[in-house]
């Protein structure tokens, strides 16, 4: 019995469930479909919604508690001795046992971890087969009450409708859960960390070494998390990233849409799309392998001591990816005024470059405020072209040739790898998560707002 | 009083095509000083698109082409050492719709003055400003509120802020594309009256849908059919006597 | 007004005038080429980073080879004709091949006697050329007791020999094949032994620490399990968010938060799904760490905005004429959106979903944090395997200190740029033979 196996066996009772129901509605009206209310079909659907609903809910419900309510039981099982030997660190105890139940690992001793090992496997195929039985009689009686329902005046149809807007209601549901579940998973593990480390130290603080030692008694014993060199190295680089991605993507828009020919712009267009469609993985190998080396031995011929991780390669490619962003929105945003004003522009002599800095821009410009803001929010939140060539240093310079740290660096670097799921090493990453969250929230909305104003502006 | 019967401007059997569309066919007439040109005709006759050949306004769409003669002080305005900059300063343009800049009142004024540096101190712009706002007629409306955005006016008022915006570069021919379409009758009444004021000073072709408004405020009239000029003459005798049946026909409201 | 002297035309033939206007045609030209430089910058910008991918990766699809006439000597593998097949077989598994690999190779340079010496010999082929004459043997045993030309893979330094990644001409110190190798290189090259072949092992076979036996198989598969976990969950959820924001909601705030919602989860850095990823799915739910089945669900998680908003326009775009005409004929609200509207607006909604598609298949930060950067040699097998991706894989072939990963890494790339311009393909193909002008 697996969980896969309770869940084609509901599957396999709506197809019943289905087939029975419409052979049932035909049957009581004789075969003439005018007498019922509803399509035979439709007796069909509301049958096997009957049985799937209940059935798959207990399903969920296992999956979701089940495994933690079996291993909150092993665990008040085992004797005190050992309880109390990991009483802060029950993650690593249950590994301890998932490992004997998984790999029935040859390795492990400890009579009580075995005791315990089996006991959650019993407790787990108990578990399953109490699933199993409640799902399937649950999705019986649901099968049963179908199919005593299944006469010709029952609103099959509607009824059926309704479970269907309930469906549509409940995927709407998913994208704010999402949102919910971004905040509340973030909050909840920042705010266990601030219960360690105090929000101004994290917030304000200048030295960041989250390395705690394994002993009090070490140097370095409590790590420190100031995030500020965090902050600062992600505000340059999404500065030189914007020092090349602004310029170039307002300018190329600025061409491609008042200058270009139709030709260049049918070519232009999805060249820049493709850059925009390149996985930032791509852009961070590009970085790390063929940009850094190129400013290192053009730093190096011109005299200038560029790291071989600087913060201005992992920048300036950063703005490149950022580029194709920038150019669309400003795009959009440029497209966006009116005709009029640029035929009124230039009818009054004016050049079409003035044309385009004194009236389009001008006009265009919240559009490309917003335009801006978004790119910044990207640039903020990018990861794999920092992570592969930023460097993890937590510099705090001013110097874009040396290498700095990111936010998200951090975050990579303190989530993967060997970790302990409550340290404040680990519980760090999820309050500079937060941190990140809010910035990039932040942008966006406020640039969404800009942006939309403006469309209504010209709409 | 000088040469007011010179023409200022002059057409010779002007042709425009867009891509295969041959949309004007032949056009020859004069803008003369102190003189209003109204150019009336059913819609897609080819007015809009010969007034736009005269100040070069075509040159922005790609598929277009001009063929024939037209001369602005009898230069050719087509010929290669013209600058279509300066031409356009002096062959001014008002737009069907209103379309201030998204800038403030004074500013949307004051742009084709800046650009082509036509004054030499604030001062001097200053007065550039009030001069070509009274001219409008705007100027004691918005005198208190120059620095307010010019999109905020009424429809009329900023139809009236893009004829002093244009009055502004000091043009020597106005022309004006359906000024008033777009705008309700009192607006429209007031504008005419200005068009009226203006003509003392300018060469003014004005493409009209109404024919009463070509009627009030021109002296001489163009008829447009599909791309040919009927028949030109006199307004009043075109409203009142005209000589061919196509301009007889339209004008009693036959089509169009 | 009506005074005509007042009226002086501005002199435009000046010399101030002309001069002035010199200057602004001046700076018109500059803006008009710093424009056109933008849009070229960026080309160049692309054009490099392709070129320095295809340069390196086409390498990557090509290795080194080295003929060796390879005796298998019934002495070492046990004769075939003489036991059980079952007995051969498992004797050739105990067997060490390296016995094999040596007396060929001291067979070919009889100078190398010295113990160094020999197992300095032994590194000019890679360590899967045992298990290529294990497999050999295995799957013939009239093999044993003859002598055959085998075509063995070489190992990595030499490919990069072979390939002038390694410049036989710097001083020893500074090259990582040393002066006896190369004559023992040489050697080969002279006696034509050394081939450059195309590579299927890299197509077929999963990770490893080697890169001449490193595939991108295993990643392959862990990617499309991954997607296809978020095609699963993306696809319905996103449409039927869709359908019914598009068509039942009533417009209140609830559904306005909910649009301005899913408009800044589109926005939200996709590190932010993977730590929600970690947080909820790993911590919360229990489910097995670097499985397909979490990746899929996070990266669901993070496209679910884009197919949202993607088939939201496209069933924005069905025009109310055929609600109407459908609604009038009797059909219910929802049967006029499952029978009409939804089907009208399938091409667009399946552009969107493909193109969310392409960006999950791209997408690294999110799968780093769940856990998906393990080293995983073995192929997944299901959902709930532990696995890798392509663009992890990338990631973590980026981060080896072996040159040869360097073009092993584009190759990958090439591979994974292949799979995204298919899918951009298929979606643009469809919004054009579906593109309807209502």
């Amino acid at each position: 019995m697996t969980n896969s196996a309770i869940f084609f066996v509901l599957v396999l009772l709506a197809l019943v469930a289905f087939a029975t129901a419409r052979q049932r509605s035909l049957r009581v009206v004789d075969g003439d479909t005018a007498k019922l209310h509803s399509l035979p079909r439709h007796y069909g659907y509301f049958a096997a919604t009957c049985v799937l609903v209940p059935g798959l809910l207990v399903l969920a419900l296992w999956l979701m508690f089940g495994k933690s309510i079996i291993e909150g039981l092993v665990v008040n099982g085992l004797p005190d001795a050992i309880q109390a030997e990991y009483a802060d660190r029950i993650t690593l105890l249950l590994n301890r046992i998932r490992l004997v139940v998984e790999n029935a690992s040859t390795q492990e001793t400890n009579v009580d971890i075995l005791a315990a090992a089996e006991r959650f496997h019993s407790l787990y195929l108990k578990g399953l087969w109490a699933a199993f039985s409640l799902s399937a009689s649950f999705g019986l009686v649901g099968l049963y009450t179908a199919i005593n329902r299944t006469k010709a005046d029952f609103r099959a149809r509607n009824v059926f409708e309704r479970v269907l807007n309930a469906l549509l209601i409940l995927s709407s549901v998913i994208a704010i859960a999402t949102t919910l579940g971004i905040v509340g998973s973030l909050l909840f593990e920042s705010l266990r960390f601030f219960a360690e480390v105090p929000l101004g130290d994290f917030l304000f603080g200048l030295k960041w070494s989250p390395q705690t030692a394994l002993r009090a008694d070490q140097v370095g014993a409590s790590g420190s998390f100031g995030a500020v060199p965090l902050f600062a190295g992600t505000f340059m680089i999404s500065l030189l990233a914007m020092l090349v991605a602004g310029p170039i993507g307002l300018m190329s828009a600025i061409y491609l849409t008042q200058y270009a020919s139709t030709r260049m712009r049918r070519i232009a267009k999805p060249a820049l799309e493709i850059l925009a469609g390149v996985p930032t993985v791509v852009y961070g190998f590009f970085a790390a392998l063929t940009i850094a080396p190129l400013f290192r031995d053009t730093g190096e011929f011109l005299g200038l001591d560029i790291a071989s991780e600087s913060a201005l390669a992992a920048g300036f490619v950063m703005g490149i990816m950022i580029i194709p962003f920038v150019s669309s929105l400003s795009d959009d945003a440029i497209t966006a005024v009116p005709r009029s004003l640029r035929d009124g522009s230039l009818a009054l002599g004016a050049t079409p470059s003035e044309t385009i800095t004194k009236v389009l821009v001008p006009a265009a410009l919240p559009g490309i405020v917003g335009a801006f803001l978004l790119a910044i929010s990207r640039a903020v939140g990018e990861t794999m072209i920092v992570v592969m060539a930023a460097g993890m240093q937590p510099n705090l310079t001013a110097n874009p040739f040396e290498a700095v740290t990111t936010v998200t660096v951090q975050i990579v670097a303190l989530l993967t790898g060997d970790q302990e799921f409550d340290s404040a090493k680990t519980l760090s990453a999820f309050a500079l998560g937060l941190v990140l969250f809010v910035i990039t929230m932040g942008l966006n909305i406020f640039a969404l707002r800009i942006v939309r104003k403006y469309r209504e502006a010209y709409d | 009083m000088t040469q007011t019967n010179a023409p200022k401007m002059a057409a010779k059997d002007v042709h425009v095509f867009y891509g295969d569309n041959h949309a004007v066919k032949g056009i020859s007439l004069e803008l003369r000083r102190n003189e209003v040109m109204a150019l009336i005709g059913p819609s897609g006759c080819g007015k809009s698109t010969f007034l736009r050949c005269l100040n070069r306004m075509n040159d922005t769409v790609a598929s277009c082409r001009v063929e024939g003669n037209i001369t602005l002080d009898n230069e050719d305005i087509y010929a290669p050492k013209i600058d279509v900059v300066q031409l356009r300063a002096r062959v001014g343009m008002v737009f069907q719709k209103p379309n201030p800049f998204p800038k403030s009142i004074y500013d949307n004024v004051a742009y084709g003055p800046r650009i082509h540096g036509l004054a030499t101190s604030r001062t001097d712009l200053d007065e550039i400003v009030a001069t070509a706002l009274e001219k409008a007629g705007l100027w004691n409306e918005v005198k208190d509120r120059l620095e307010s955005p010019g999109t905020a006016l009424s429809g009329g008022q900023q139809q009236r802020l893009c004829i002093a915006r244009a009055i502004a570069v000091n043009p020597e021919v106005i022309l004006m594309d359906e000024p008033c379409s777009a705008l309700d009758p009192i607006a429209t009444a007031k504008v005419e009256a200005l068009i009226d004021e203006l003509k003392e000073g300018y060469a003014i072709a004005i493409v009209t849908h109404s024919m009463q408004q070509a009627a009030r405020v021109s002296q001489k009239t163009a008829f447009f059919h599909m791309g040919d000029l009927v028949e030109l003459g006199d307004t009043t005798q075109i409203f009142t006597a005209p000589k061919k049946e196509r301009t007889r026909d339209y004008i009693t409201g036959r089509f169009g | 007004m009506s005074d005509n002297a007042d009226f002086r035309p501005t002199d435009w033939g000046s010399d101030k005038m002309q001069a002035r206007l010199r200057n602004r045609y001046r700076k018109e030209r500059t803006f008009r080429v710093a424009g056109f430089a933008a849009v070229i910058a960026a080309g160049l910008f692309l054009v490099s980073l392709l070129f320095s991918i295809v340069r390196d990766g086409s390498m990557g699809f090509l290795q080194t080879s080295v003929d060796l006439d390879v005796t298998f000597s019934a002495e070492i593998l046990g004769d075939p004709r003489a036991m059980t097949p079952e007995a051969f077989d498992e004797g050739v598994r105990r067997v060490n091949m390296q016995r094999l690999l040596l007396s060929a190779l001291t067979d070919y340079f009889p100078e190398a006697t010295s113990r160094r010496d020999q197992r300095a010999l032994l590194k000019l082929v890679s360590t899967g050329a045992r298990d290529q004459l294990r497999q050999m043997v295995l799957d013939k045993p009239d093999i044993v007791g003859t002598k055959q030309t085998v075509r063995l893979l070489a190992a990595d330094d030499i490919d990069q020999l072979r390939k002038g990644k390694i410049d036989a001409d710097a001083h020893e110190n500074d090259r990582k094949v040393k002066d006896q190798e190369l004559g023992w290189y040489k050697k080969l090259v002279a006696d034509d032994r050394i081939s450059l072949n195309f590579h299927t092992e890299f197509l077929t076979s999963g990770d490893s620490r080697e890169p001449e036996l490193a595939g991108i198989w295993g990643a392959t598969v862990g990617s499309a399990l991954t997607l296809m976990v978020t095609l699963l969950i993306a696809f319905p959820v996103g449409v039927l968010t869709a359908i019914y924001l598009e068509e039942f909601a009533p417009k209140n705030r609830i559904t306005d938060f909910i649009e301005v919602n899913i408009n800044n989860l589109a926005a939200v850095p996709s590190i932010v799904f993977g730590l929600l990823g970690l947080a909820l799915f790993l911590g919360v739910m229990n489910l097995p760490r670097s499985a397909p089945l979490v990746g899929g669900l996070t990266l669901a998680l993070m496209t679910l905005p884009t197919i949202i908003i993607a088939s939201r326009a496209s069933i924005k775009a069905v025009p109310p004429s055929i609600r109407d005409a459908a609604r009038g004929l009797g059909a219910s609200p929802m049967q006029v959106v499952f029978h009409h509207v939804v089907p009208l607006a399938m091409p667009g909604i399946l552009t969107g979903t493909i193109i969310g598609m392409a960006q999950a298949l791209g997408e690294t930060a999110p799968l780093l944090m769940i856990g998906m950067v393990a080293f995983i040699v073995d192929i997944p097998g299901g959902v709930t395997d532990a696995a890798t991706a392509l663009p992890v894989q990338i990631y973590l072939w980026a981060d080896s200190p072996e040159r040869a990963f360097v073009e092993k890494t584009s190759a990958a790339i090439m591979v994974l740029l292949a799979f995204l311009i298919a899918m951009n393909g298929v979606a643009i193909w469809l919004r054009q033979k579906f593109e309807r002008h209502w």
